[in-house]
């Protein structure tokens, strides 16, 4: 009997080592371990034994039995280990992956939220305003009288008056989002931290880096105690978070009726990298930021007493910080829809 | 305007580098566009901000350097005989409202020839043509000393007598360069018995022009009205070196130099003699004024505190005269001011904040601290807010549709317009476009995106496209309004696939509208288009957690068969109103005339039995079938 158990569990082993797969595995199993498995009706016969020889025998009958479970088990493991590393073998991980259906986020509103959300950080609030505006606000609130030579630098797209009560000249295509100092500061007294973004409208010839339409962020700044270095301040601090750390500013004087004193703000360009080209006009910087203190005439016009408050103002080329953004050479690309462009954003 | 740096030199001691002067000048002002080397000299070209008229001159960019490199100008003075006896009597008639000051002389038996070579080649650095002598000298000297003056021929002004006036309109005037024009109203002119010769500070007249007959001269210097000067030149198209000046404000207190030194060089390079005395009309004195600033108020608008020196060496700089001066507050407290005498060419000198930014600018901006504002953050919501998030919410919902953004410009053509039967007459037109492709502004995206699909069609062959922007709807501009669209357009998508976008925009948005509205189906495929603007106040984003469902929801599905002019949505709404316990309908499927509806029902409070769901179930079999004519499908 006992010969007969190990001969069992022997042939019974080397099937199972030798199995190939899930199913003759099961096969063996069920040979030996089934219902009327060898193992099974073996074990059936120690009841016919005479009693001394039971216990020794059943003994060795279900170490066997536990041997064959184990090795099944066992072998039944690094099958199913070889088969899935058989599976994988099957498939070309390396084929493309097969990507959601999304749309992109123009660079201009990915810039520009950037651009709000910066300012929300140190306190601005964003407001908007029209874009067909009175020559009050656009002009005359901004100590731009009509006969101002300052008015060749903003060549003016002007409204057709014909059916209106309007005056010819009266009404225009702003020129600049400054037009909403006015409209914002006679309304509210200051403390005053506010961007506003949008689209201005100007007669230029288009070019690579002039459009007839383009866009800015105005910013503006009034307290009792607004300083020219809070202006620099501000100023690189949020050039630097859209622009990185490392960025290269510079400040220089120039003169908008609005603003006395007049700062202009340069930073490297990112087009040529400092080795110049038809972006920055050779310079290898690029002009970005015109800003400036506040013009106590412009203070004066919204009702304030310029001794008493001072702010400073400044208006981000946000079409220009784009394109430098992302080494773009060419402003026009902002307003191509070709989703050949739109698809790298 | 160019400046060669060999003529600054004159003016000037110069020890740094272009390069360095360039940074420089730059910085305080002076903005260089280009610097180029030319025959051993270097030109600087600038770009001249609208308030510095003496900029436009060698001798206002030496100032500037002088006061960079701490220098003194080598200002030089011209000193001329004046004639005694006047052989060449003219007589001048001002109006002081046209010419604010008006100073002339004679001068005699010039013989006119080409410039000496200095002359020549100063000019042609600038960018000048030169023409002859004379001529030449007051182009160099308007150059040199930024005042603008003219040289006519004596023997041509007839009668000996000019009289300043005003152009009635209409006028024809031909240019020294004989060029001709139709005069506008208002234009400065001046006229002698006869004719007109001068269209005063734009351009001399043709039949005045000194040529090579010209014995003669009459040489002046007016100091032109800006005001109407910019407009005339406007009017006409027409700008010249002179005008450029006389707009930007010319140098009141300079007309005797400048004509002193011009009339030096004709004596010098053709032989002229003066033949009269020297005329200066005006109605008042042109002297330097004084402006004061207080130490106080400049170190808390530029932030740091300079001291006092300094503010005194940098306004000495400047030649503008400063003088510490203390004025009594109260008993206890002066208050220190620095009192400037500002020469007559610096009339963009005028009140304190302008003395502030010449501190500031020759402290030089790249030497300051940075600082942040110290004040209070404002918290109130400011007028015009507007909040960005909104913007970007539905902009994030269409894009994870699969629709990318794109900016259009605003303005757009007549055949664009024309091309969806939109009428021109019904949209605002501007009066000077850059282009008749961008002649109205847009009353709808639908033009730019459909020629936005449309570009693309050759690369890709799935387009899905929105924009958000303004459009301006209104006929005229006593009802002209601007709001935000938002649209979209897509050859990949079906109609439900778009109604299903738009209901996740406005459902994410908190809004209930109905979607079908805004849809529109084309031949190139479907567009939208909503009223962003309109939606914006109607926006709630105030949501509320609901608590799960504690019982288990009992789910059916109800075949029915309807005629199709039923449609799904009355059936669901019907459906749903049977009982408070049904808290979902939905459309499953749809075969021809049969619709398969899933119902849900739910008790928040207890589990709900079978019996107590076809009870409802009866209720709405019955109901849909007494109002739609429905059958139950089995």
């Amino acid at each position: 009997m006992e010969e007969s158990l190990m001969q069992i569990k022997n042939s019974a082993v080397s099937m199972i080592i030798e199995a190939e797969d899930q199913k003759e595995l099961e096969e063996i199993k069920l040979q030996f371990l089934g219902r009327s498995g060898k193992l099974t009706l073996a074990m059936k016969g120690i009841t016919k034994l005479p009693t001394g020889d039971r216990r020794e025998v059943g003994q060795l009958a279900n170490e066997v039995k536990r041997v064959l479970e184990e090795s099944i088990n066992e072998r039944s493991n690094s099958l199913k280990t070889q088969e899935s590393k058989k599976r994988r073998e099957k498939i070309d991980i390396t084929n493309p992956g097969v990507r959601p259906d999304i749309g992109h986020i123009h660079p201009m509103s990915q810039v520009l939220y950037e651009v709000v959300d910066v300012f929300k950080g140190i306190g601005f609030q964003a407001a908007d305003g029209p874009e067909i505006e009175t020559d009050h606000y656009n002009f005359e609130m901004l100590n731009i009288p009509s006969d101002h030579p300052a008015r060749d630098t903003q060549q003016t797209l002007y409204l057709d008056t014909r059916q209106s009560k309007v005056t010819p000249g009266e009404i225009i295509l702003r020129t600049q989002t400054s037009s909403m100092q006015g409209r914002i500061m006679e309304k509210v007294k200051p403390p005053i931290r506010i961007v506003v973004p949008g689209k201005n409208f100007r007669y230029e010839q288009v070019d690579a880096s002039h459009g007839f339409e383009f866009w800015q962020v105005e910013g503006f700044v009034v307290d009792s105690n607004v300083r020219l270095t809070d202006l620099f301040g501000t100023i690189e601090y949020v050039l630097k978070k859209l622009m990185g750390e490392k960025t290269k500013i510079k400040f220089a004087t120039t003169n908008f009726p609005f603003v006395e004193p007049g700062v202009d703000t340069y930073i490297s360009c990112t087009v040529c990298n400092g080795r110049g080209c038809s972006f920055c006009k050779y310079s290898t910087w690029s002009e970005i930021m015109p800003a400036g203190m506040i013009h106590p005439n412009v203070l004066k016009a919204v009702g304030y007493d310029h001794q008493k408050v001072a702010g400073f103002a400044f208006a981000i080329g946000l079409s220009r910080l784009v394109t430098l953004r992302y080494q773009m050479d060419d402003l026009r690309l902002l307003t191509n829809p070709d989703l050949r462009i739109l698809e790298q954003f | 305007m160019l400046a060669p740096l060999s003529w600054l030199k004159e003016f000037v001691d110069i020890t740094l580098t272009s390069g360095e002067l360039g940074e420089k000048l730059t910085e305080i002002g002076l903005g260089v566009e280009r610097i180029t080397r030319v025959d051993n000299d270097t030109i600087f070209e600038f770009e001249i901000t609208p308030n510095r008229p003496d900029l436009l001159s060698i001798i206002g960019i030496a100032r500037e350097i002088a006061a960079i490199e701490g220098k003194r100008i080598k200002s030089k003075s011209y000193e001329i005989k004046v004639s005694h006896a006047t052989t060449l009597p003219i007589k001048l008639n001002p109006n002081y409202k046209l010419f604010h000051r008006w100073t002339g002389i004679s001068i005699a038996n010039v013989s006119i020839k080409p410039s000496p070579q200095f002359i020549k080649d100063r000019l042609i650095k600038i960018g000048l043509r030169p023409i002859n002598n004379v001529i030449d000298i007051t182009n160099y000297v308007m150059f040199e000393l930024g005042v603008p003056l003219h040289a006519f021929d004596y023997d041509e002004i007839k009668g000996h007598e000019m009289t300043v006036d005003l152009a009635k309109g209409g006028e024809k005037f031909t240019s020294v360069d004989e060029k001709s024009y139709h005069l506008p109203k208002d234009a400065i002119i001046i006229k002698d018995n006869e004719r007109l010769i001068d269209l005063a500070g734009i351009k001399g007249g043709l039949n005045s022009g000194v040529s090579g007959k010209t014995k003669n001269v009459f040489l002046h210097v007016t100091i032109a009205n800006p005001m109407l000067i910019r407009r005339a030149s406007i009017a006409l198209s027409l700008r010249s070196d002179a005008s450029a000046i006389y707009e930007r404000g010319t140098n009141k207190g300079g007309t005797i130099d400048t004509l002193k030194r011009a009339a030096t060089l004709i004596q010098e390079h053709a032989d002229g003699k003066i033949a009269s005395h020297l005329f200066d009309l005006k109605n008042q004195e042109f002297k330097p004024w004084k402006l004061a600033l207080r130490i106080s108020r400049l170190n808390q608008i530029i932030g740091i505190k300079i001291d006092e020196k300094k503010i005194i060496d940098i306004l000495d700089s400047l030649n503008l005269n400063p003088h510490v001066v203390l004025s009594k507050q109260s008993a206890s407290k002066d208050l220190i001011l620095i009192e400037c005498t500002i020469p007559t060419y610096r009339n963009d000198l005028k009140i304190e904040e302008d003395l502030i930014e010449e501190v500031a600018r020759l402290y030089g901006y790249n030497n300051f601290p940075k600082t942040m504002p110290v004040g209070e953050i404002p918290t109130k919501r400011v007028p015009y807010f507007k909040d960005f998030n909104m913007e970007e919410n539905a902009k994030s919902i269409l894009t994870a549709s699969g629709f990318s953004e794109i900016y259009t410009y605003s303005l757009v053509g007549e055949d664009d317009l024309k091309s969806f039967n939109i009428k021109s007459e019904n949209c605002i037109r501007v009066d000077n476009p850059v282009s008749r492709e961008f002649e109205y502004l847009r009353p709808t995206l639908k033009t730019n995106l459909l020629k936005a699909l449309r570009l693309n069609m050759p690369n890709f062959k799935n387009i899905n496209l929105f924009e958000l922007g303004k459009v301006y709807i209104g006929k005229h501009l006593d009802n002209v309004k601007e709001q935000y669209f938002l649209a979209g357009i897509t050859n990949v998508k079906n109609y439900f696939e778009v109604k299903g976008t738009i209901e996740q925009l406005l459902e994410d948005l908190g809004v209930k509208l109905d979607p079908t509205k805004y849809i529109e189906v084309l031949d190139e495929g479907i567009f939208f288009e909503l009223n962003f603007s309109e939606i914006l106040p109607l926006v709630s984003l105030n949501k509320k957690f609901k608590p799960l469902p504690k019982y288990p929801p009992i789910i059916e599905d109800m075949a029915i068969v309807a005629n199709a002019s039923v449609k799904t949505d009355e059936i669901i709404k019907e459906i749903k109103n049977q009982n408070s316990l049904i808290v979902n309908v939905s459309l499953l499927d749809s075969f021809e005339e049969s619709r398969t509806f899933h119902v849900v029902y739910q008790d928040p409070q207890k589990n709900l039995t079978t019996a107590e769901v076809s009870k409802i179930r009866e209720k709405i079999i019955n109901n849909l079938r007494e109002k739609f004519k429905v059958t139950l499908k089995e």
